[in-house]
């Protein structure tokens, strides 16, 4: 049986988290507002396409969709008065006029035909956007203070892995055609300009700024 | 894309076969007589035409399932988060994104149970009668007429197929009907909670809402099919309705409603058969 009142470490040998992170308490509620305000805007467009879209799987999966971006905007609704912003709403905001440009096209596509369209914008331009920004976040913030906005991200991410496999099916099942190929390319190549302004989910330095070092070369 | 979506343009693959409600009350699968009058009784598995009945049943409740999907993704999209008697809180919009995927799994729930008992997809015709009560621009009002009304109804129904289930030697739709009934309490839940936070200082408006589900209540207790009379096809689930919200004196009323609602149904058939035989005179 151990010593009860034998020294331990703080931190097992195997626990490797570590103080310093890339954002402060500000830099962190002003991302955690825009992810808010992305998560709101996409379920309730997917809400909206439900009735919008004939295919019966397509309906039924964006209606469990829906779901899943509405609890993550309330993961972040609930963690921004931890993060010191006492009215949400301040920082539920886009991070800028492009993002919301992204959404007006995003949600454009309402006709019967266009399904194609709806799941392009959502599982091929902006969930990977989301999962790049949430990555980040993940990977330079405090492992140590910043451990609530970690969970948060982790419950995020795991979602939208399942939801972008689920999409990029969907859309790989209904395209059939030359014609299809094109329709899908088109609006993705509009949709990701805009976002290219926009700077992805959390505005300009949504992955961060690439370090000078990663552009010396680096002996093998 | 628009706010406020008709009815008529809810998207369908083409099995979907559109009727308005007096065509799909009249289809003799149901048991029902061509005005919409009952002419059978109480879902039992000796009544004459059960399985078609059951079946009819269960496709009604396929459809109904996808345009409460549909109804609340639509209220999602809708209303903007705000104050404004237009808007909506910020928590309502998460119940009802929380609703798509309940109704998503009754979708999912039901079209595999009515493969199980034998339904293809479009065997049975579709109203869009539900949907409608979802189009209310007031959002008190919608949310009263769907999620206390037309959910409160889905508790009657499904409490009434659990029992077939449980009477028939069918645990698999016993369970399964069982599972959809809780999420259907939860929702009237919601709908309870909501009218009351949302008119707590706005009597006119609760007023206005509670009318507009006695409205929905009366045209869905449709000439008896739902009541608490013996032989009603579906059955007042009061207990559920307790724990869903409704007080005695609620669950009272709309058992009156259902009771006039199928005296109505009874004059109409009775008139119905008079100027027949009056014609064949």
């Amino acid at each position: 049986m151990a010593d009860p009142k034998k020294p331990r470490a703080p931190f097992a040998p195997w626990d490797r988290r570590e103080l310093p992170g890339t954002f402060t308490v500000e830099d962190t509620a002003k991302r955690v507002g825009h992810y808010k305000w992305v998560e709101m805007r996409l379920f309730e467009a997917l809400g909206g396409w439900v009735a919008t879209v004939p295919e019966l799987d397509v309906k039924m999966r964006l209606g469990t969709h829906c779901y899943k971006h509405a609890w993550h905007s309330e993961l972040w609704h609930k963690r921004l008065p931890e993060l010191r912003e006492m009215n949400p709403d301040r920082l539920t905001r886009p991070p800028n006029e492009a993002m919301e440009e992204f959404f007006k096209v995003l949600t454009e596509p309402e006709d019967q035909g266009q399904t194609i369209e709806k799941l392009v914008g959502v599982y091929r331009v902006l969930i990977p956007r989301k999962i790049a920004a949430y990555t980040y976040h993940l990977n330079n913030t405090s492992t140590i203070t910043d451990a609530p906005t970690i969970r948060s991200l982790k419950l995020a991410l795991n979602d939208e892995f399942d939801d972008w496999r689920d999409g990029e099916m969907l859309i790989q099942a209904l395209i059939e055609t030359d014609e299809e190929v094109e329709r899908a390319a088109a609006h993705q190549t509009r949709l990701e300009k805009i976002m290219l302004r926009a700077g992805g989910v959390a505005g300009p330095g949504s992955l961060g700024s690439v370090p000078e070092t990663m552009t010396e070369e680096v002996p093998v | 894309m628009k706010k406020n979506m008709p009815p008529d343009e809810l998207a369908r693959d083409g099995r979907f076969v559109r009727v308005n409600m007096v065509e799909r009350i009249s289809d003799p699968r149901n048991g029902r007589g061509p005005t919409g009058g009952r002419v059978g009784a109480r879902l039992t598995p000796d009544r004459p035409g059960a399985p078609d009945a059951a079946r009819a049943l269960m496709h009604g409740i396929f459809v109904g399932e996808i345009q409460a999907l549909e109804g609340a993704g639509r209220t999602c999209w809708d209303f903007e988060v705000g104050a404004g008697s237009d808007d909506v809180p910020f928590q309502l919009k998460l119940d009802m994104a929380r609703q798509c995927w309940d109704e998503a799994r009754h979708c999912e729930i039901s079209v595999k149970l009515s493969e199980w008992m034998g339904t293809e997809i479009g065997e049975f015709a579709e109203s869009t009668f539900l949907f409608e009560a979802a189009c209310n621009p007031d959002p008190v009002l919608r949310l009263t007429g769907v999620n206390r009304a037309l959910e409160g109804l889905a508790i009657d129904v499904f409490n009434t197929m659990k029992e077939f289930g449980n009477v028939v030697g069918d645990p698999v739709l016993e369970f399964c009907e069982d599972w959809m009934l809780a999420d259907e309490v939860t929702h009237v839940k919601m709908g309870s909670d909501w009218l009351r936070r949302l008119t707590v200082d706005d009597p006119e408006r609760r007023k206005r809402a509670l009318e507009f589900q006695r409205i929905v209540d009366k045209l869905f207790s449709g000439g008896g099919f739902r009541g608490d009379d013996e032989d009603s096809p579906v059955h007042l689930a009061r207990r559920f309705r307790e724990m869903a919200g409704f007080t005695v004196d609620e669950i009272d009323e709309i058992s009156d409603l259902a009771r006039q609602a199928r005296a109505e149904a009874r004059a109409r058939t009775a008139g119905a058969t008079a100027g027949a035989a009056a014609e064949a005179g």
